[in-house]
């Protein structure tokens, strides 16, 4: 289990295994919401080659 | 009327003999500096010592701060500007979290916080929550790429508000202002987002905006990045004067 240090105001010590187990989830939503957006970005992209459009055409014509 | 009220302002002649009724009015007039709270308190009220009444001013050398009597205790002297500044916490080495204790409070409704210099050891983003609330954050982000690609994010009910400032491997940045964390009321939360030339995840900039739906009074929140860890920099908390 990695180690994390936690800093309240002016004082930093490692973290308890209860607040190690927040970061790790609060940085596993955030990985979760990259990979999302990096799937729709795909999926955007692959309609957009589809038509053969670049992002630019595609903005100038759907607004 | 005050012990130290004043009905008039006296003006003496050439050649007037001065009482010490006179000499008094000159020497309790002006703002007697101390150099700190305890040599004030020790000042007035004794044998030969003014008394303290409402109207009194002093200055202390310690703090640098003026400050008058009510009549039951001394007050700041308000100051001109709409922004107070709380607190200021220096990030520490390699933290994953950072904790501001008594951030809000019932002095102001509205805060600004910002964080500037450090680092962190990946390019990342701020998340942050308020006291230990893990629930019914919404957020969203409106980003334009510095070569002029637009695009967004947001999510609702979220554990955090995520997203809402800058992690590069050569600067911190966020920006936010937070509407009503300690009353009873939706925390509303607005800023700006600009990623340091070494961030490389938007390439670019934005606005964050969000709402945490509860009605709970906080007084601490917690910002951490989402990936790695962040040292240096400084994290200022600002209030905005009620009135």
């Amino acid at each position: 289990m990695a180690t994390y240090k936690i800093q309240i105001d002016d004082l930093v010590r490692n973290a308890t295994a209860k607040e190690t187990a927040a970061i790790e989830a609060r940085n596993a939503e955030i990985e979760a919401q990259a990979e999302a957006q990096a799937a729709k970005a795909a999926a955007k992209q692959a309609v957009l080659d589809k038509l053969g459009l670049t992002a630019d055409e595609a903005a100038a014509l759907f607004g | 009327m005050g012990a130290n009220a004043q009905t008039s302002v006296p003006t003496f002649t050439a050649g007037e003999i001065l009482t010490a009724a006179n000499m008094n009015i000159s020497a309790r007039t002006g703002i007697p500096v101390f150099a700190d709270t305890t040599a004030r308190d020790a000042a007035f009220g004794g044998t030969g010592e003014k008394t303290l009444a409402e109207g009194q001013f002093c200055f202390l050398e310690d703090s640098n701060s003026t400050l008058f009597y009510d009549g039951a205790s001394w007050q700041a002297v308000a100051s001109a500007s709409g922004l107070t500044l709380i607190s200021a916490t220096t990030i520490g080495s390699a933290v994953s979290t950072v904790t501001v204790s008594n951030a809000f409070s019932a002095t102001y409704d509205n805060y600004k916080i910002m964080i500037t210099g450090g680092a962190g050891s990946t390019a990342s983003r701020f998340q942050m929550i308020l006291g230990a609330t893990t629930t019914n954050y919404a957020i969203t982000i409106l980003y334009n790429s510095y070569n002029n690609t637009a695009s967004g994010l947001g999510g609702s009910a979220q554990s955090a508000w995520f997203n809402i400032g800058s992690i590069s491997t050569d600067t911190l940045q966020l920006n936010i202002d937070l509407q009503n964390p300690y009353l009873t009321e939706n925390t509303f939360l607005g800023g700006w987002y600009a990623e340091g030339p070494a961030t490389g995840f938007i390439n670019g900039a934005g606005i964050v905006s969000g709402i945490l739906n509860n009605t709970t009074s906080y007084t601490d929140f917690t910002v951490s990045p989402g990936s790695g860890t962040i040292t240096g920099g400084t994290i200022r908390v600002y209030g905005y004067q009620n009135s």
